[in-house]
């Protein structure tokens, strides 16, 4: 880590302000932008309060639409690398020619400050299935073209866990640089060279940090990681080695008779990296070839054209979510598809917790060696 | 624009009815409008709202449904069934914000041509009126990722002028 | 309630069913519970947390439900709507489920709170509000003390939707293609919908795609106004839908819509009596027709 730096509110505001005027897209935690019933007062739009806030990551034009403070937005950042809906290549009938279009691959640079560090770390443990026997063009344009800045996380709530799984609330895995809440604004410290030649680039915007300030984004940060300890913790080499050999245990027919297999919880996974790809014909003579998020707790996901479906029910497709995500992942990539961020156990309308049942699987796996 | 927009109807019809009306306002020789693409089905009861929804995906800017009178049905009931259907497709369309000129329902018989004639050239003009449904068709472009693409000209610009380029970005074909 | 735990163990006990589907609490509140033992009918509870359409369960297609054998499901009057609705098109049968009915004042958005919060304005589910059930009638049992009326919630449904009919065709296009374009395709509606039973939905046929399967705002409308317009005359209103919508659409406007133009026009409500014919599928000679030219 380099020189911590200082950021205030006002400098903040000229940085984004600075990065607008030049054309850099900038995303960060926002106010929910959405749409708003004519006539109605803002607070009463009654927008299904979900398990969230009305925090989403979007686009902003000015810090002041930025909350760069306590609170998980709905979604991850996945949207902005893997696309709920992107274009592969589209097609146009010319007579009895066909001309096929290619897409972009290649993107303007853009910023995200204050991505929570469990999304910001995600991107990494994806990138390793995305350069794995395929080079992913479309999410490494994305992300060679994003400097991402995290922000220092207090801890959400009891849910979060993502020191189980190798993250913290002031992770830089993946980041370009982290920035902390302090008096006044934010300490801010930089991890690559993408996030140092930012700083350089915008120097002036930046300063030494005043008295006491870096003695306080270190007691905050002790602070945070103290707390998410305090939740519950399970070891993953544990629960890995449990599930690689209980694949036919009695335990995954609990979980999975009381899912719907409404595939929210993939949905809002920062982890989760499933896709389907449509040919889809859009006009008259002409198409695309489009890639959209797929859940693996959709039935028809592992629908063979034979008719056979090797997870024909829930119980299967549940296992499968824990099997991927802490035995499969791991024992491919070395690393765990979580990052503990907890929105799963937030979104899930039924109850599935899935620290719940790491902890479980952990204590299974603990008695198994007694 | 200098051309007038000449607005895309497509027309649902039952085959019994309206389809055969539409044929003796032909046979008739009545002038009318000439935007209507007419699609024959053997009753109104085979109507799906999702035929109105594909018809506005792939171009048209309004659309016909049209059919026998009720307790002309060649079928008994059909268009029975399809009068409950249609009627909460339209207020569900209306509520969404489809703008109600552009879906036009009618009961027209076989000895009806002079009417047909009427519901297109009604049709055509509302539509003309209210203008290409461009906005239903550009739906599908919407993006969420927040980003710029770089096409190849913009690619080959910035290549050209920088050059001591970091190697990073790539051109090329898609997918 | 421990009436509701006397009866659950009766039931398991002298082995009337082999499960009983109802509610426990747990580290998110209340949620669904799969009682086979008759020492675990103490976990059973209900109260204003109970927000979960149990009848979602009873779907034919879950067959990790339907092995576990003949079972006893807890409902409340929204839900007994929904069993009704299956029964009502042969999606079940009766002697398949007993059905233990809750007396219900109504339940409230935060069913992941510690403790059973108050009914009031400020924390009702807005979709409580008018509730026509509240004693379900289609039940073996009925359990639990009258409660009063839910009262009226903040902002209700029907407020929501008279806005949007005070507003101009374009802004409610604003509205609607801007709430469509979060749509994510999960389809997590149609798992939760008790009464989206379909073996195979009209969004999964391929040969041909009537509805555009990607993710784009054109591809979400054509999905969420076809579910609509398939629900419409069927819909309980028990709002899971919108619970469960990762992308926080407001899809109970497009069904309460539906369920006022269904009562309008052909003076009907969903009932919990199976023998009451839906309006969807049925017509009159008379029926409204003043938008046909």
């Amino acid at each position: 880590m380099t020189d911590v730096l200082f950021l205030s509110r006002e400098q903040l505001a000229a940085l984004v302000a600075d990065l607008v005027a030049a054309d850099t897209i900038v995303i960060g935690p926002a106010r929910a932008g959405g749409p708003a019933i004519p006539g109605l007062e803002d607070r009463q739009q009654g927008v299904a309060k979900g398990a969230f806030g009305t925090l989403e990551y979007r686009e902003v034009r000015s810090a002041d639409e930025l909350e760069l403070g306590p609170g998980m937005p709905r979604l991850s950042l996945k949207q902005f690398f893997l696309p709920q809906n992107e274009k592969l290549f589209s097609w146009q009938q010319k007579g009895i020619a066909v001309e096929v279009q290619a897409v972009p691959t290649a993107f303007a640079p853009r910023v995200i400050l204050g991505g929570k560090p469990c999304d910001v770390a995600a991107l990494g443990i994806v990138d390793k299935v995305m350069n794995w026997d395929y080079q992913d063009e479309l999410w490494n344009a994305r992300r060679a073209a994003t400097t991402i800045f995290a922000l220092s996380c207090g801890v959400e709530d009891q849910h979060c866990f993502c020191t189980s799984v190798g993250v913290a609330p002031d992770s830089t895995k993946s980041a370009d640089g982290l920035f902390t809440a302090v008096d006044g604004g934010f300490l801010v410290e930089t991890t690559t060279d993408l996030g140092r030649e930012f700083v350089d680039k915008h120097r002036a915007r930046f300063a030494e940090p005043p008295g006491g300030a870096v003695e306080a984004g270190t007691a905050f940060r002790a602070a945070a990681l103290a707390k998410v300890r305090e939740n519950f913790s399970f070891n993953t080499e544990r629960v890995h080695d449990w599930v690689e050999n209980h694949f036919e245990d009695p335990f995954w027919a609990t979980l999975g008779v009381r899912c719907n297999g409404c595939g929210a919880c993939t949905m809002v996974c920062p982890t989760c990296h499933c896709f389907d790809i449509v040919d889809e014909e859009e006009g008259v003579g002409c198409g695309s070839r489009r890639r959209c998020w797929d859940t693996c707790q959709a039935s028809k996901f592992t629908a063979h054209a034979s008719g056979h479906n090797p997870r024909g029910d829930q119980i299967a497709r549940y296992r499968q979510r824990v099997n991927h995500k802490f035995a499969i992942y791991p024992t491919k990539f070395g690393e765990v598809l979580c990052t503990g961020c907890g929105r799963c156990v937030r979104t899930c309308q039924m109850g599935q917790n899935i620290g719940e049942i790491l902890v479980a699987i952990d204590e299974y796996a603990q008695k198994d060696t007694q | 624009m200098s051309e007038e927009f000449e607005p895309r109807i497509t027309a649902f019809v039952c085959n019994w009815c309206t389809y055969t009306g539409a044929d003796l306002a032909g046979t008739s020789r009545l002038h009318m409008a000439s935007n209507v693409r007419i699609i024959r089905l053997p009753c109104t009861g085979r109507i799906d709202p999702l035929f109105v929804i594909k018809a506005f995906e792939r171009g048209a800017d309004g659309v016909i449904v049209s059919g026998c009178h009720p307790a002309d049905c060649h079928y008994t009931a059909g268009n029975y069934h399809a009068r409950r259907r249609f009627a909460l497709f339209h207020d569900l369309m209306a509520f969404i914000g489809v703008d109600a000129e552009r879906i036009t329902f009618s009961w027209v018989s076989a000895s009806e041509g002079a009417k047909w004639r009427d519901v297109v050239n009604e049709a055509v003009a509302n539509v003309r009126r209210v203008g290409p449904f461009t906005a239903y068709r550009e739906l599908i472009d919407q993006s969420v990722s927040a980003d710029h693409p770089l096409d190849d000209e913009v690619l080959a610009a910035a290549a050209a002028s920088a050059p001591a380029t970091s190697g990073d970005s790539k051109t090329g074909d898609g997918a | 309630m421990k009436e509701l735990r006397d009866l659950a163990r009766q039931l398991l006990t002298d082995g009337t069913v082999e499960v009983v589907v109802g509610w426990q609490s747990s580290a998110r509140g209340a949620r669904p519970i799969f009682v086979d033992k008759p020492e675990e009918a103490d976990l059973l509870i209900f109260d204003t947390r109970c927000v979960h359409n149990l009848a979602t369960y009873l779907n034919p297609r879950r067959k990790q439900v339907t092995d576990l054998g003949k079972l006893a499901l807890v409902v409340k009057g929204c839900d007994a709507k929904a069993v009704a609705g299956l029964l009502r098109e042969a999606q079940l049968t009766r002697d398949r489920v007993v059905l233990i009915g809750v007396r219900c004042g109504g339940v409230v958005e935060e069913f992941d709170a510690p403790v059973p919060p108050e009914i009031s304005a400020e924390t009702i589910m807005p979709r409580c509000y008018g509730c026509d059930n509240r004693e379900p009638h289609l039940v073996d049992h009925l359990l639990g003390d009258a409660l009063p009326e839910p009262p009226a919630p903040l902002l209700s449904i029907e407020k929501r939707i008279e806005a949007l009919e005070a507003a101009t065709p374009e802004q409610r296009w604003e509205y609607w293609t801007a709430q469509f374009a979060k749509c994510v395709r999960c389809y997590a509606c149609r798992q939760v919908c008790p009464l989206c039973v379909c073996e195979r939905c009209v969004a999964d046929k391929s040969q041909p795609q009537w509805i555009e399967t990607a993710s784009h705002t054109r591809g979400n409308l054509s999905w969420n106004v076809t579910r609509a317009l398939h629900l419409a005359g069927r819909c309980v209103g028990c709002g899971e839908c919108e619970r469960f919508c990762p992308a926080g659409i407001p899809l109970t406007l497009l069904n309460r819509k539906l369920q006022q133009v269904v009562e309008e026009r052909y003076e009907y409500r969903v009932s919990d009596d199976p023998e009451v014919a839906a309006p969807i599928g049925e017509f009159r000679l008379d029926d409204q027709q003043e938008f046909i030219k």
